[in-house]
């Protein structure tokens, strides 16, 4: 890697007065340091927010709502007594599942909504990618891209490769950030993301200098169950081929509200309102389950070495509604 | 080494259920084979690794963890083109650079080469204080290339097949008047194309040394498969006496074949080290690894075959296209020839060569990749024929103790039981299918060309050390060694002091073939025998007995009723020590040259997601002597897991456009880990080879020959048809289906 100063702040606002485009934040660096020694990144100074993990890594749960820390691991995640309820398993799943136990003890929530990418074009030097500013072209489209994107897209196929994103989608989470004025602010999770990203969206709409240092959202009505599955080529240390987070309630035996976000199928997690919207008023069953995620497929337009992914896809959803519909 | 004394000795050979008497002539010094009838105390018994705390704990020194005073980083620079020439290459700039000790060119005007054969070819080096100040000089250094048109798909080279949309070739066959006859007059004939991926060794350590140039003499500590062969090849490139080199590896992580030379790694970092004066650590990155340290080469084969009515093989028709790399050769696919003793055959070998990165040797070369794509086919066939593929192996295997092995197999994995009567048929999510193939190898070890030699010291204290300037690659030879000397001695494996991976050391071979072991097994277990003879002599004085009579057993030298301990012995000994170095010499007939196996596998598919879980395996597998049962059941083990990540995960993909590796790293260059494993069982099945005094064979390649078919075959028996590429991913899966892409 290049040689860069490393700030260790005391308080969140420190770090966040320190920020700027020559700078960049780390957390539990799974993303980070592969980029610094990779050298696709060379920042004049790294942030590390670990020493704010005292105030940044709590998972709390009051009343109604569920409060995660940025700096919280994916092992806390996984763990936690706080998403113990049906309504929250989808997150927890999502988290336990991922990678590595080593990996999930150091990996943060705010790292895994944020990280970059995992296209085999974007993150090595050598080849001139049109996200990363390298070149002109999106290799991916007329070279190998059978871990592409197979919706959503405009100039390039990357995908966003967050797991836990679909589940806090499909809970309606907020993200907090702390901003340039020193003030925090939420936003939908869905604003997390650009809204139709283009190679030249970055992966995320925080700012430089904006800090991510929390995720909350309502523990849904009692009777809500929800749902993460995803598909792999090996099933441990891999990425998703495809993921899908799902969010049902039942009242009297048919589906009273419904939520579907699917991942590592387009550049940002892909909530599908249309599939979820079939459920509504009726009663589970395999064949509902399949139109819906026909529905939530129905837009996939994907290349040659990636068409597998429409029926992967299509099976993990059914999966993850069948899972999160069964009587327990 | 001369054998003008020798004696006639009977030893019983074979298994137990298939043995014969035999005569040898053993020469003088050399002592009787062991036999089925030896009774052994330490060889056999469940010895752990001797060295594997210290392997665990990082105590264990590996080239890579060498670290002399003064060390420098040294890296390579890598051409970022398939292919080139390098017309001019100028370091100053770099060596200006703070920090930087020495750069040197190893391409363009004024060295060897100018051709760049492969994208991430070396063209210059660096040595500096720190890593990341050579990798930052790198870029400092000014190249012209003259570019060149490449091709980086071995199916898009001249000479390739046409094929189909399914990959099948379609380019006719040459004619053949003899097969395409037993073809025609075949009851069943079927054709079919199969393809590999390339595979990358993988080692965990990578390729690197570290190399100390001073005093005009160069010590270096390589992580190498051939330390003499490093040796050799240092002292040919650097233009020094072989005497002033010495290589070290007394640890080695992992080599399968790709570590036999010192390599572009090797020779620019002894250069950098005599023009920094100073040692230089030069170890590649990962990427470098699966980009310019070798692979097992991609092939496509063709096979057309034929079974006559009773089900035997009577034609059978293989072509191969290797796809090896820039070196255009290598990549011939191996066939289980002992099928196919009735069949009028033909076998066309053709490589395709392309601007990429050259294959090595890779545990059991051309043999994982031919024999997935023949016991494939042979399944194919049987489906045809309506016959069980266990019944089709039975008819067809001349190999006696095979025919053995399958028998045993299929007991012990409950074949009838998990074999799926009714492939695909059922229409439920979830398959189970099982599937078996074969292996061979031919591997008893040899003398080298000049003999491998081991040598057994016995110390006045009672110390005693057996040595070998061979490297232990992993596979436990140290401990081997501990057992065989023990064995002799009377001792126990950890008392023995084991030193390997020094050439001032007797010399020994390079770890290919499946033959550290059973070359050097032999000439340990003779110099152990000459050093107790002289320890007997002192002994037997000292007690006014007979040699002959004394014996060593428990810890204690003496005769039936006066015994010393071992440590009261070696106190006779003296001034200085007992040292006795004995040659490997060559093989006795014995019972037979080469080892079978088998393997089995049961899988599970999700047809609904493609993905396949191996749920089950057993390899049975002989082996000549088993010297150490829980090392050898470890090799068995890792080819197997080695193999099951060949079948269905491990693939490097390059862009073509680009000419490059995509999935240079262990993130998407994908490999089994814990939670694909299956239930792993091995069956060692023990024959007394007679081939020399140990009678131990070759273990680390043929217990990978089997794996990748025998999951091939499952998987053909789980969805009722064959997925005829490797690996078998869920789109191929799905494809195979009928759905998906």
């Amino acid at each position: 890697m290049k040689p860069f100063a490393l700030f260790r702040p005391e308080a969140d606002r420190d770090a966040q007065a320190k920020a700027g485009a020559e700078t960049a934040f780390k957390a539990g660096g799974i993303d980070l340091l592969d980029r610094l020694k990779e050298r696709v990144l060379a920042p004049q100074t790294v942030i590390d927010l670990m020493p704010l993990r005292a105030n940044m890594a709590a998972i709390g749960r009051d009343a109604d709502r569920v409060r995660l820390g940025a700096l919280a691991t994916l092992d806390q995640v996984a763990r936690t007594d706080a998403l113990r309820d049906p309504a929250c398993t989808a997150l927890a799943e999502a988290a336990g599942d991922a990678a590595t136990p080593q990996i999930r003890n150091r990996a943060t929530v705010g790292g895994n909504l944020l990280q970059l990418s995992r296209c085999w074009y974007l993150r090595n030097a050598r080849f001139s990618c049109l996200h990363s500013g390298r070149g002109d072209t999106c290799l991916a489209q007329e070279g190998e891209h059978r871990y592409h994107a197979i919706m959503g897209t405009n100039d390039c196929i990357r995908v966003h490769p967050s797991n836990l994103a679909p589940p806090l989608y499909v809970l309606d989470a907020k993200v907090t950030v702390l901003g340039a004025d020193g003030a925090t602010r939420d936003l939908p999770i869905r604003d997390l993301y650009p809204e139709d990203p283009a190679a030249e969206s970055p992966e995320h709409r925080l700012a430089a200098d904006e800090i991510l240092v929390a995720v909350h959202f309502a523990v849904p009505a009692t009777g809500t169950r929800s749902c993460y599955r995803e598909s792999r080529e090996k099933q441990a240390h891999d990425w998703a081929t495809t993921a899908a987070a799902v969010r049902l309630r039942l009242d009297g035996g048919k589906i009273a509200e419904a939520a579907i976000c699917l991942g590592a199928v387009a550049p940002v997690p892909m909530a599908r309102p249309e599939a979820a919207a079939l459920l509504i008023g009726e009663a589970p069953s395999a064949t509902l389950f399949a139109a819906a995620a026909e529905r939530a497929f129905a837009e996939a337009d994907p290349l040659d070495q990636n068409a597998y992914k429409v029926p992967v896809g299509t099976a993990v959803l059914i999966d993850a509604l069948t899972e999160a519909a069964r009587a327990r | 080494m001369s054998r003008h004394r020798e004696r006639e000795v009977e030893i019983r050979v074979g298994t137990e259920a298939l043995h014969r008497t035999i005569k040898v002539q053993v020469p003088e010094d050399d002592p009787k084979p062991w036999d089925l009838d030896s009774k052994l105390s330490v060889v056999g018994t469940d010895v752990q690794r001797l060295d594997a705390v210290a392997k665990v704990t990082g105590r264990a020194r590996y080239a890579y963890d060498q670290a002399p005073t003064g060390l420098l980083q040294g890296t390579l620079l890598r051409a970022p083109h398939p292919k080139a020439k390098v017309k001019r290459v100028d370091v100053s700039a770099a060596l200006a650079m703070p920090g930087v000790r020495a750069a040197i060119a190893t391409k363009g005007p004024g060295t060897d080469f100018v051709q760049v054969r492969f994208a991430g070819d070396d063209v210059a080096a660096v040595a500096a204080d720190t890593l990341d100040a050579a990798i930052d000089a790198l870029e400092a250094i000014e190249v012209d290339y003259e570019v060149e048109p490449f091709n980086t798909d071995y199916l898009a080279a001249e000479g390739a097949p046409r094929r189909d949309a399914a990959g099948q070739v379609t380019d006719p066959w040459p004619e053949e008047a003899e097969v395409e006859a037993a073809l025609a007059a075949a009851a069943i004939q079927h054709e079919a194309t199969y393809s590999v991926a390339v595979q990358t060794h993988s080692s965990l350590e990578p390729h690197g040394f570290v190399a100390w140039y001073r005093d005009d003499e160069l010590e270096v500590w390589a992580s190498t498969q051939a330390t003499f062969g490093v040796q050799a090849g240092l002292a040919r490139a650097l233009e020094i006496e072989q005497s002033k080199v010495r290589v070290h590896a007394e640890f080695v992580g992992g080599g399968f074949g790709s570590k036999f030379f010192a390599g572009a790694e090797g020779v620019a970092a002894c250069r950098l080290s005599r023009d920094a004066g100073a040692p230089v650590k030069l170890m590649l990155s990962r990427y470098e690894e699966h980009t310019a340290a070798g692979n097992r080469p991609a092939a496509l084969i063709q096979i057309r075959a034929g079974l006559d009515a009773e089900g035997h093989v009577t034609a059978w028709d293989f072509r191969n296209w290797g796809g090896p790399g820039y070196i255009g050769r290598g990549g011939s696919a191996r066939e289980p020839a002992y099928y196919l003793q009735r069949a009028k055959r033909r076998s066309v070998q053709k490589d395709l060569a392309t601007d990429t990165d050259s294959s090595r040797a890779m545990r059991a070369p051309g043999w994982p990749q031919g024999f997935f794509a023949a016991e494939t086919m042979l399944d194919e066939l049987a489906a045809k024929a309506g016959l069980d593929p266990l019944e089709l192996r039975l008819k067809n295997d001349s190999h006696e103790l095979r025919a053995a092995e399958w028998r045993l197999g299929a007991e012990r994995f409950a074949w009838d039981e998990r074999r799926n009567a009714a492939p695909g048929s059922e229409g439920g999510r979830w398959r189970r299918g099982a599937g078996l193939a074969s292996a061979v190898w031919g591997q008893m070890g040899s003398p080298g060309r000049t003999p491998h030699k081991v040598t057994c010291r016995i110390h006045a204290d009672g110390t005693v050390e057996a040595r070998n300037g061979a490297q232990d690659i992993g596979t436990g030879m140290k401990t081997v060694m501990a057992m065989l000397t023990a064995e002799e001695l009377g001792l126990r494996p950890e008392q023995i002091r084991v030193t390997m991976g020094d050439t001032r050391d007797p010399a020994g071979p390079a770890s290919g073939g499946s033959t550290t072991t059973p070359s050097l097994a032999p000439a340990v277990r003779g110099a152990a025998v000459q050093a107790k003879a002289e320890l007997a002599a002192a002994v037997a004085a000292h007690l006014g007995a007979a040699a002959d009579d004394v014996t060593f057993a428990g810890g204690s030298v003496g005769t039936a009723n006066r015994r010393l301990s071992f440590a009261d012995a070696a106190k006779l000994i003296g001034p200085g020590s007992i040292e006795a170095t004995a040659a490997r010499l060559p093989n006795y007939d014995g019972f037979q040259d080469f080892v079978c196996g088998c393997q089995f596998a049961e899988v599970e598919i999700d047809t609904h997601t493609g993905v396949v879980a191996v749920r089950h395996m057993l390899a049975v597998q002989d082996c000549g002597r088993v010297i150490a049962p829980k090392l050898a059941e470890s090799q068995v083990l890792g080819a197997m897991i080695q193999g099951i990540s060949y079948a269905l995960h491990e693939q490097r993909v390059l862009d073509h456009n680009v000419g490059r590796m995509l999935n240079g790293d262990f993130l998407n260059y994908k490999i089994t880990m814990v939670r694909d494993m299956p239930s792993l069982d091995v069956v060692l099945l023990p024959v007394a080879n007679g081939k020399n005094s140990v009678g131990a064979a070759g273990l680390g390649e043929p217990p990978k020959v089997a794996t990748a078919a025998a999951i091939s075959n499952a998987v053909h028996n789980a969805l009722g048809v064959p997925v005829r590429s490797l690996p078998i991913t869920p789109d191929r899966v799905l494809a195979a289906l009928g759905g998906g892409k």
